[in-house]
């Protein structure tokens, strides 16, 4: 899920950045740090939408550098545990499937996946009913819910399943 | 009329609660066959590293579990029955492509970087450039059509001692279209053991896997599902790395046949054993094993012959533990350290010796031990008369 939070951070800045520029370095920097970052705690940032605050420098002793508290807000997404969330299959083997949901790597284990559904293997892995009316292969984009999730500094690995109701296919890629 | 109250605000209320303890109890009672990103793929719990097996070359933080393996391997064992395939892991250097770094190429070797063919469309090149990993690398030949005829009977993996993206690297250009290998790249970085390949880290029943390799001491646990290919040396850093001193085939502007080389020869082994497999028998499938397959063709070879040594082990060497005496024993030949009318065969480096002329005076076959080296390769029993022995001078 997306969320529109106010977040804080200290940023250091080189003298050579000082002078006019002074608070589009601290921006652009500030950018280049943090949007596409993963915090276990809020997720990943999407985009910083806009700057509340910068605090006054403190120069910091024997170095020359200052630290700005900057305060900014930005979209994040993070996903939780009893989500539903759409996504799309990157690959499919005997195992599951693998799906993304922005940077979001999802496994759905053949486990979770409703027992009517076999997998065929060939060059073109899937999973498919008996009667050949439901199809997940790559490219298709399905609704899975979340049933847990990690986070590490750039990447987000959750596990989901398609066995619940209302879940599973969306969007058959060979009818779009 | 008595108004029945239906009480289903009371049941609701039991629903969910026991829906709750359902899912407490499901993760209590979840077996955790694998994880991803450490955590289970079922309850999703966060599972520290136990028993199994990381699967990182098929996906980046994936993991199963032993028992998981066994179950996937069984199940994957009924697919390849149903499809009549088996399972081939094929290594890539030396055995499938010879690869030199650009320093270590020879000035007769420079005429070859102006005849590499494109990175952009490689089904049907053979030389390549690999500008940003400093190489280059040659198929070999009959490569392409090997793969092709291989894949209609057997399910292909690449198991390399090389890293990652290297592995990846190969992998592209020997199929573009990943029609072939799929996700089935496995490098060194994806092994369990240092600088020992295995196959607990292939998702096949060892009984229907066989591999192909250049180097036995790779596969110490697998020797009976291996079958040892002759190296393939097109570069002059090939040779001089296992201490040929003399020219390659690139200096010599020459190369292996297409037609008759190690692949071609193969590809035949190959499609025998999957024949053998699967003939119409009142066997039972699921119980063959490739192993034993694999054996009792190997043993067709040399099946009547009788073979004495002379001279080619060193003298306190105990002869049955010799390479080449088992190597003639698993191509089905018989071996003797005494001779005896029955035996067929003297193999020496000298004609002179006692048993060498013993061979000569009898009319029996007296070969150099190449014989049974090459007929090791090339998987028939050679003309005798290509391997025969001259006199060593007296020094």
């Amino acid at each position: 899920m997306f969320f529109h939070i106010v977040m804080e951070r200290n940023m250091q800045l080189h003298p050579r950045h000082f002078g006019r520029n002074l608070r589009e370095n601290i921006v652009s920097k500030l950018m280049k740090d943090v949007e596409g970052t993963c915090s276990g705690r809020h997720g990943f940032v999407v985009a910083i939408t806009g700057i509340e605050n910068i605090g006054k420098g403190l120069i910091r002793d024997g170095t020359g550098f200052v630290t700005f508290p900057v305060k900014y807000q930005c979209v994040v997404f993070r996903p939780f545990k009893g989500e539903i969330l759409e996504a799309v299959v990157t690959m499919v083997n005997k195992m599951g499937f693998f799906a993304e949901a922005g940077p979001v790597q999802i496994f759905v284990s053949n486990h979770l996946i409703p027992d009517d559904m076999e997998f065929q293997s060939g060059d073109m892995p899937n999973y498919t009913t008996s009667d050949g009316s439901v199809k997940i292969q790559k490219d298709s984009e399905v609704r899975l819910k979340i049933i847990g999730t990690r986070v590490d500094a750039t990447e987000i690995f959750c596990i989901g399943t398609i066995k619940d109701d209302f879940l599973g296919v969306i969007n058959d890629p060979a009818t779009a | 009329m008595g108004s029945t109250e239906e009480p289903d605000g009371s049941t609701s209320q039991v629903s969910v609660t026991e829906v709750l303890e359902e899912e407490s109890t499901k993760q209590n009672t979840c077996t955790h066959p694998g994880s991803f990103g450490d955590m289970c793929i079922i309850c999703g719990q966060r599972l520290e590293q136990e028993s199994g097996v990381t699967f990182g070359y098929i996906h980046k933080g994936l993991r199963l579990n032993n028992d998981e393996i066994v179950r996937l391997r069984s199940k994957d064992m009924k697919n390849l029955l149903r499809h009549k395939k088996l399972h081939l892991v094929l290594d890539l250097d030396h055995t499938l492509l010879n690869s030199t770094q650009l320093v270590h190429m020879t000035p007769e070797e420079e005429y070859l970087k102006s005849q590499t063919d494109s990175l952009q469309d490689v089904s049907n090149g053979s030389l390549f450039m690999l500008e940003n990993m400093h190489m280059m690398t040659k198929l070999r030949p009959f490569v392409r059509t090997f793969l092709k005829e291989a894949s209609e009977m057997y399910e292909m993996h690449i198991y390399t001692m090389g890293d990652r993206a290297y592995a990846l690297a190969m992998a592209n250009i020997l199929d573009p279209k990943r029609e072939y290998f799929g996700e089935r790249v496995i490098s060194r970085d994806d092994g369990t053991q240092k600088h020992q390949k295995g196959l607990d880290v292939v998702l096949g029943q060892e009984s229907a896997v066989l591999i192909l390799d250049d180097t036995e001491n790779a596969w110490t646990k697998h020797k009976e599902n291996l079958i040892l290919m002759e190296r393939y040396h097109f570069f002059r850093s090939s040779c001089h790395q296992f201490g040929f001193n003399c020219k390659s085939l690139s200096e010599l502007k020459s190369d292996e046949s297409e037609t008759e080389g190690a692949l071609a020869t193969v590809l035949k082994v190959l499609k025998q054993i999957h024949n053998n497999f699967f003939d119409n028998t009142s066997d039972n499938l699921m119980g063959r094993d490739v192993r034993q397959v694999l054996k009792t063709l190997r043993q067709e070879i040399l099946k009547d012959c009788k073979i004495v040594f002379s001279r080619v082990f060193p003298t306190k060497f105990q002869a049955e533990n010799h390479q080449l005496w088992k190597m003639a024993e698993q191509l089905g030949a018989t071996c003797s350290t005494e001779l005896d009318p029955s035996v067929t065969h003297v193999v020496a480096t000298d004609a002179g010796t006692e048993k060498s002329r013993w061979a000569a005076k009898e009319k029996k076959f007296l070969v150099h031990p190449r014989w049974i080296e090459a007929t090791n390769y090339l998987w028939q029993k050679l003309p005798e008369e290509n391997f025969s022995v001259s006199v060593v001078k007296n020094q």
